[in-house]
């Protein structure tokens, strides 16, 4: 391999960066005679100073792009110095870092350089390569090029292990501002056939055992957070849709960092809304874990949510009538909805009350968070919390306290 | 009666067996870090494999396969207190049965829950931050763990990697995971030889490492979070760490 690999790969990992989907889990797979395996539960390899996990190598096949949307730092109009890896070379240099075990496997995309079937087409012949040739059993994940021909998304989905769409907006009107090429019908069409076949091929493995696996891991979908105007409430509620429509295993945000300069676009000045996104996950976490409604989360009256406080909070305070709940007696639902209270500990709280009464001595080694959960809860018919239940006093007594600054003559 | 073990797995579970059948343990000691004292009496015990698989049967039928990989996991663990935790838990598994896997908090039962979660949470870690070093003979690679993970590595590594011979060493502990392209075994090792890169293995690692300063963030740097999944005590054994200082 040449030392123009290096100057490539620097060019099109930079491209790849500002996609936030890192995860390498989903599905396990053993190595039958060639090289590499997969673990449900994902592995991460190292982290970048960003604190972000780099579990896969991920790489654009290409930057060169048709397309310009705005927010997108490959948009063909931007001047930026661009390149291309041939198929061959993304599949050596996957397996040599997967021997040296830097990487759990590829994470491919790309610009569309001339056509989406073009391009679909290249990234399927790194994949063919991987698995026909090397006869590779690593994760890879793949995007699917919006507009390219259902049979090549079949091909290829045959081969990958995940997914995934990008709609980056939640709504059409922002998506029609920031990238006026691309509409939601077109990015759902490919999401909706993967979901298809998935469910197809499910009912055909229970029949035929040998039948070959379509995108075992699922697959996954993007959105960026503070390009556009959007509410809390309607990325909420898009991202609720996604997962009950096509069954989605990951809806990811990414806060929007400014890398063009447009009439419809944050100023480059800006820095990324990451207290938000972090606020989104959260909120995630509560619908595809806690059995929480979008409209439980956020709504009409509060479109955003709240900075200070975890969205569980912010539902709990908004909903004082149901607290504070007895923990020898909650059921598994509720507790899960008590802040301070994960799926962990709900779990060990169940099976141990079997057993006998828990007591307050009890919760905090059973991991539960009491600075939080003690306003919720009564233990064996005692209340903790200090303060009466009320919405206004808990509320108070959660708030975070600023840090003491020191004070300073000039 | 204090007892004192070898230092093997079996070697604990021997003496957990005399302290049923013989004279019950006060403490149950490695023989190499033990330190006597004139008020209590020790006596050195000789592993049993076959009292050992005994009671290992015993802990499997009577209490649950979780209890058992929970004491081997604590086994491995760099706790100095370990066999006398083990030893308590398992008295009070064999009182209880299979209900001990659901009393978290209990005094007896906690330290094993946290100490058996530090050890398989550094080997799942280690699955991910091993580096091999392509020497073209075979793969080297070398670790520096916190506790005894080496074992829980294997399997793991055996898969992935067949048919590349390998070598993990923890040098740490002078141990290694031997694997012959199928077989692996554990063994002493200590070779402080330098070992020959391949040609291409530079250009990798410098491909790795320009890889990984390139993919973070200018604008979400946060070293802060950077450390908190990855402390310093790991780095040193990174490829990226080490070469993206120079870069």
């Amino acid at each position: 391999m040449s030392m123009g690999t290096l100057e490539k790969l620097a060019v099109l990992a930079d491209g790849a960066k500002y996609d936030v989907s890192c995860a390498s889990s989903g599905v396990n797979k053993h190595n039958r005679g060639g090289i590499g395996n997969s673990k449900s539960f994902g592995i991460c390899h190292t982290w970048s100073a960003d604190g972000r996990c780099v579990s896969l190598l991920k790489i654009l096949l290409t930057n060169y792009c048709i397309y310009n949307c705005n927010y997108c730092v490959n948009r063909n109009q931007n001047d930026i110095p661009r390149a291309s890896f041939t198929p061959r070379e993304v599949a050596d240099l996957t397996i040599q870092f997967y021997r040296r075990n830097y990487i759990e496997g590829l994470f491919l995309s790309s610009g569309i350089e001339r056509s989406p079937n073009h391009t679909m087409e290249r990234i399927y012949q790194v994949l063919d390569i991987l698995r026909h040739e090397y006869h590779f059993y690593g994760y890879i994940h793949v995007k699917v090029i919006p507009g390219a021909d259902p049979a090549l998304v079949n091909k290829t989905g045959l081969l990958a292990d995940r997914m995934s769409i990008n709609i980056e907006q939640p709504t059409e009107q922002s998506l029609k501002l920031l990238a006026p090429q691309k509409t939601l019908p077109v990015l759902f069409a490919p999401m909706n056939q993967i979901h298809h076949q998935m469910t197809q091929n499910a009912s055909e493995r229970k029949i035929f055992r040998h039948v070959q696996k379509f995108v075992p891991a699922g697959q996954s979908t993007q959105m960026i957070v503070g390009a556009s105007k959007d509410s809390d409430l309607s990325i909420i509620k898009a991202t609720e849709t996604l997962y009950n429509r096509f069954q989605l295993k990951r809806v990811y945000y990414s806060a929007y960092v400014p890398v063009n300069e447009g009439p419809n676009l944050p100023a480059l000045s800006t820095s990324p809304p990451l207290l938000r996104e972090h606020r989104l996950y959260q909120a995630d976490w509560l619908l595809r874990f806690y059995s929480f409604k979008a409209d439980e989360i956020v709504n009409e009256q509060s479109p955003f949510l709240d900075t200070d406080f975890d969205p569980k909070i912010s539902w709990a305070l908004r909903n004082m009538q149901l607290f504070p709940l007895e923990i020898n007696q909650a059921s598994y639902e509720e507790l899960l909805r008590i802040p301070g209270v994960g799926v962990t500990s709900a779990q060990r709280i169940i099976r141990q009350r079997r057993l006998g009464n828990i007591s307050y001595n009890h919760l905090k080694k059973m991991g539960v968070v009491l600075k939080r959960a003690k306003y919720f809860i009564t233990c064996q018919g005692c209340y903790y919390g200090g303060i009466p239940a009320e919405s206004a006093l808990v509320r108070q007594a959660l708030t975070p306290v600023a840090k003491p600054v020191q004070l300073c003559l000039f | 009666m204090d007892y004192l073990y070898d230092g093997s797995f079996d070697g604990l579970l021997t003496s957990i067996y005399y302290s049923y059948y013989e004279q019950r343990a006060q403490g149950i000691y490695s023989e190499a870090s033990y330190q006597f004292n004139m008020f209590t009496p020790s006596t050195v015990i000789q592993s049993d494999p076959v009292l050992a698989a005994r009671v290992y049967d015993a802990i499997d039928r009577k209490i649950s396969v979780y209890s058992l990989m929970q004491i081997y996991y604590v086994y491995l663990s760099n706790n100095t207190a370990k066999e006398n935790l083990i030893l308590k838990y398992l008295q009070l598994g064999f009182q209880l049965g299979p209900k001990i896997d659901s009393i978290h908090s209990h005094p007896e039962v906690l330290p094993i829950r946290q100490t058996a979660k530090k050890v398989s949470f550094e080997a799942e870690r280690f699955l991910g931050l091993l580096r091999f070093t392509d020497t073209r003979n075979y793969l080297y690679a070398v670790l520096e763990p916190d506790h005894n993970i080496l074992i829980l590595l294997a399997d793991h590594f055996a898969d992935r990697l067949a048919g590349e011979r390998f070598i993990i060493h923890d040098k740490k502990r002078s141990l290694a995971i031997i694997c012959n392209k199928k077989d692996w075994y554990l063994s002493d090792f200590s070779e402080e030889a330098a070992i020959p890169d391949s040609e291409t293995e530079q250009l990798y690692q410098e491909l790795w490492a320009k890889y990984f300063t390139g993919i973070s963030i200018e604008n979400r740097k946060n070293k802060k979070l950077q450390s908190h999944f990855i402390p310093q005590r790991y780095r040193h054994n990174l490829v990226e760490f080490r070469k993206s200082e120079l870069l």
